[in-house]
């Protein structure tokens, strides 16, 4: 997957590279508006990460003409600025997503493979299955080595949520949005909590954990990997 | 010209004003006394005037009546009738329009073909008239002796009045200029030295500086009119220094909140570079350097929160909604943290749909859910309490047992990173932001926020209006 990221700021930039290089994503790192707009029109990528405030051609101008351009691909715009016209503005110019600054990186990284999978042909299952995990979608049941595990309504979709996106880490601030419909920070540990519940239901009578909490970014569900660090 | 009434004039001076209107009364009441002063002067001359006159008639009469039997002696008994009187004259006519006494001149003829005689002489019915370059004053009567009737003119020399009035009107008028000018005067003087509080006022006011908002001017020591401003004044400068207080107090605040992570992350660094670690160890202090961070990232998003939404660059986003569905929808977000502490999460009432901003009304009862989480003990149950009051407003209020807030806390408690127990501070969650978030989205939706507080409940009370229409455009 080739992702092109246009960022003047140095710092971010390098960190974007190294952060989404190491996540396997193949990184081309513009400094200026120009480049990126050289480069988004000459070549193709899967996904475009653009800084709305660049010194010479702005976020905006390169969408632009990308989507005249006949270009869809998904873009998701970096600014500093939240405010809801800045939204709206750049929603209307076709941008797929907005991410406010300073964002956690898991955030990013977890919209970045949303907006990705979105543009592959969503995969329409029944069921998901992790490990000896199986989640029954329709009937919203959930159990584990055939053992039926009973969850509540919130409890059964913090685990979809989870089971969906195998192996990603997830932000607590992605999990409240996506599970609770909650699109602020919460000063409590709610999420934790939940994810304790979840865990003791899921992972407390198996050797074999599922469950991952990655320390300072948030949590996972994965076949445990003795190799992978977070 | 119409853009000419479009030009604001400044308003006229109070001392021109009042000096208007002093001047108009003044020279009105000075006119008016002029005027009495001279008619009352002209009628007790017609009196005195009368009565000499019927002095004169009656001599007359008496010397007519003496001699009527003699008519041709007549004449020379009426020469020593009047005698002893100054600048009068008399004539006496016979019944057939001879004058039988008096002087002939053509001047003094006239009053007897122009006026009717009257029977009683009275300073109503005098007449005036002029002859030979002198004024006379006289009247006519008629008289029935021996079966005759005669009439008599009497009539005196008014030129000595005319000269006295003339003078006398001349000095009246030049009394009563100066009597207006000093009074005119006068309230001048007055006015300005009336408006000198206003001046030591403005004085002590201009003297109010940043640093000196703790001045008060004293009511008692001000004229009564000027009462209303001293107070006005000491009401505006007391919410001043109210805000300037909190604002120096919140920049103070800032940089002990922003301090704290900073050194801990600054020391924790500097001791884990002093000699070599392990792996363990430096992934360690990038994690607990990273939960600073977060801290200081939450913290500045926060307050960059609040400055946004109080500089009105952060407006909500108007639908309607349910504020009892959203709370049952943060109920379900906090019930696992609330079954943890064993509390339980209530709801009671109901409300009509109201426009507001989800996002952001979900935010600010979310704060106030958490805040009753943070301090409700275990076994005791979170009232919400939904209604709407009978003028239009809607009322939501979040009640949670524990230790009682104590009174001079309560009206701070909205303010940025104001703690009731300082020794708390970094051991609860949060930023200290939390309720003064809250406080600027109620108001940004036009409603109101307290909180009450006693030894067995505190209770947090949102008013938000059913009706906001016109701010959703």
């Amino acid at each position: 997957m080739r992702i092109l990221v246009v960022e003047d700021e140095l710092k971010t930039g390098d960190y974007l590279r190294q952060g989404l290089s190491e996540a396997g994503f193949m990184v081309t790192l513009a400094r200026n508006g120009l480049d990126g707009h050289h480069l988004a029109m000459t070549e193709v990528f899967d996904l475009m990460v653009l800084d709305v405030m660049l010194p010479d051609v702005d976020g905006w101008r390169i969408m632009q003409s990308l989507r005249e351009a006949g270009r869809q691909t998904p873009v998701l715009f970096l600014t500093a600025r939240d405010s809801v016209e800045d939204r709206v503005k750049g929603l209307e110019l076709g941008a797929d997503d907005y991410l406010v600054k300073p964002f956690a990186f898991a955030e990013l990284l977890a919209r970045v493979r949303t907006l990705l999978r979105r543009s592959v042909a969503p995969v329409l299952s029944d069921q998901i299955t992790v490990a000896d995990l199986t989640l029954d979608l329709p009937r919203r049941r959930a159990s584990r080595g055939g053992k039926k595990i009973s969850l509540s309504h919130k409890e059964f979709c913090l685990l979809e949520l989870l089971a969906r996106r195998e192996g990603e880490v997830l932000p607590r601030s992605l999990i409240a949005s996506q599970v609770w419909d909650m699109n602020f920070d919460s000063d409590t540990n709610v999420i934790d909590v939940a994810i304790r519940r979840l865990r003791a239901k899921i992972d407390d009578d198996f050797p074999a954990k599922l469950i991952h909490t990655v320390r300072g970014m948030g949590y996972k569900l994965e076949i445990e990997d003795d190799n992978e660090v977070a | 010209m119409k853009w000419l009434s479009r030009v604001k004039r400044r308003p006229l001076s109070l001392t021109t004003r009042v000096m208007v209107f002093v001047a108009l009364a003044i020279g009105l009441s000075l006119l008016m006394t002029a005027h009495l002063v001279q008619q009352a002067v002209k009628r007790h001359f017609a009196e005195q005037d009368a009565d000499e006159l019927i002095v004169i008639t009656q001599a007359v009469e008496r010397a007519l009546r003496a001699g009527a039997d003699d008519i041709p002696r007549l004449p020379e008994v009426l020469s020593h009738a009047v005698s002893g009187h100054h600048g009068v004259y008399f004539q006496v006519w016979s019944p057939d329009g001879q004058l039988i006494y008096g002087p002939s001149d053509d001047e003094l003829l006239t009053p007897v073909t122009l006026y009717t005689p009257v029977s009683r002489i009275l300073a109503a019915n005098l007449h005036s008239w002029g002859a030979g370059g002198n004024a006379y004053r006289g009247a006519i009567t008629q008289t029935l002796i021996s079966g005759r009737n005669y009439r008599i003119v009497a009539a005196m020399d008014m030129n000595f009045h005319i000269l006295f009035l003339d003078n006398f009107r001349r000095s009246l008028w030049l009394i009563m200029t100066l009597a207006g000018v000093v009074t005119l005067l006068a309230a001048w003087f007055g006015v300005h030295q009336g408006h000198a509080p206003l001046r030591g006022l403005s004085d002590t006011m201009r003297d109010v500086q940043a640093d000196s908002l703790h001045v008060r001017i004293d009511p008692n020591i001000v004229p009564g009119e000027l009462r209303g401003l001293v107070d006005s004044f000491n009401y505006m400068i007391g919410r001043l220094e109210d805000s300037f207080t909190r604002l120096s107090h919140f920049s103070a605040d800032i940089a002990h909140e922003l301090r704290t992570p900073l050194t801990n992350s600054i020391t924790q660094t500097q001791v884990a570079l002093n000699r070599a670690r392990s792996l363990e160890e430096y992934q360690e202090l990038l994690y607990s350097n990273l939960e600073e961070q977060e801290r200081l990232a939450k913290m500045v998003n926060d307050m960059l929160w609040l400055a946004q939404s109080e500089h009105g660059l952060r407006k909500p986003v108007w639908e309607q909604l349910d504020l009892g569905h959203e709370v049952r929808e943060l109920f379900d977000f906090f019930e696992a943290l609330a079954e943890e502490k064993q509390i339980v999460l209530a709801l009671d009432g109901s409300t009509p749909m109201l426009s507001g901003d989800r996002a952001m009304l979900r935010r600010a009862i979310s704060n106030l859910l958490s805040n009753a989480l943070r301090y409700t003990p275990a076994g005791q149950t979170i009232n919400v309490k939904l209604k709407k009051t009978d003028d239009a407003w809607v009322e939501l209020s979040v009640e949670n047992p524990g230790l009682e807030i104590p009174a001079e806390h309560l009206p701070k408690i909205f303010d940025r990173f104001y703690r009731v127990d300082p020794s708390r501070q970094r051991l609860s969650e949060g930023t200290g932001l939390g309720l003064a978030i809250t406080k600027s989205i109620i108001e940004a939706h036009c409603g109101y926020i307290e909180a009450f507080s006693d030894d067995v409940a505190t209770c947090f009370s949102i008013r938000l209006p059913l009706v906001t229409a016109g701010i959703g455009a």
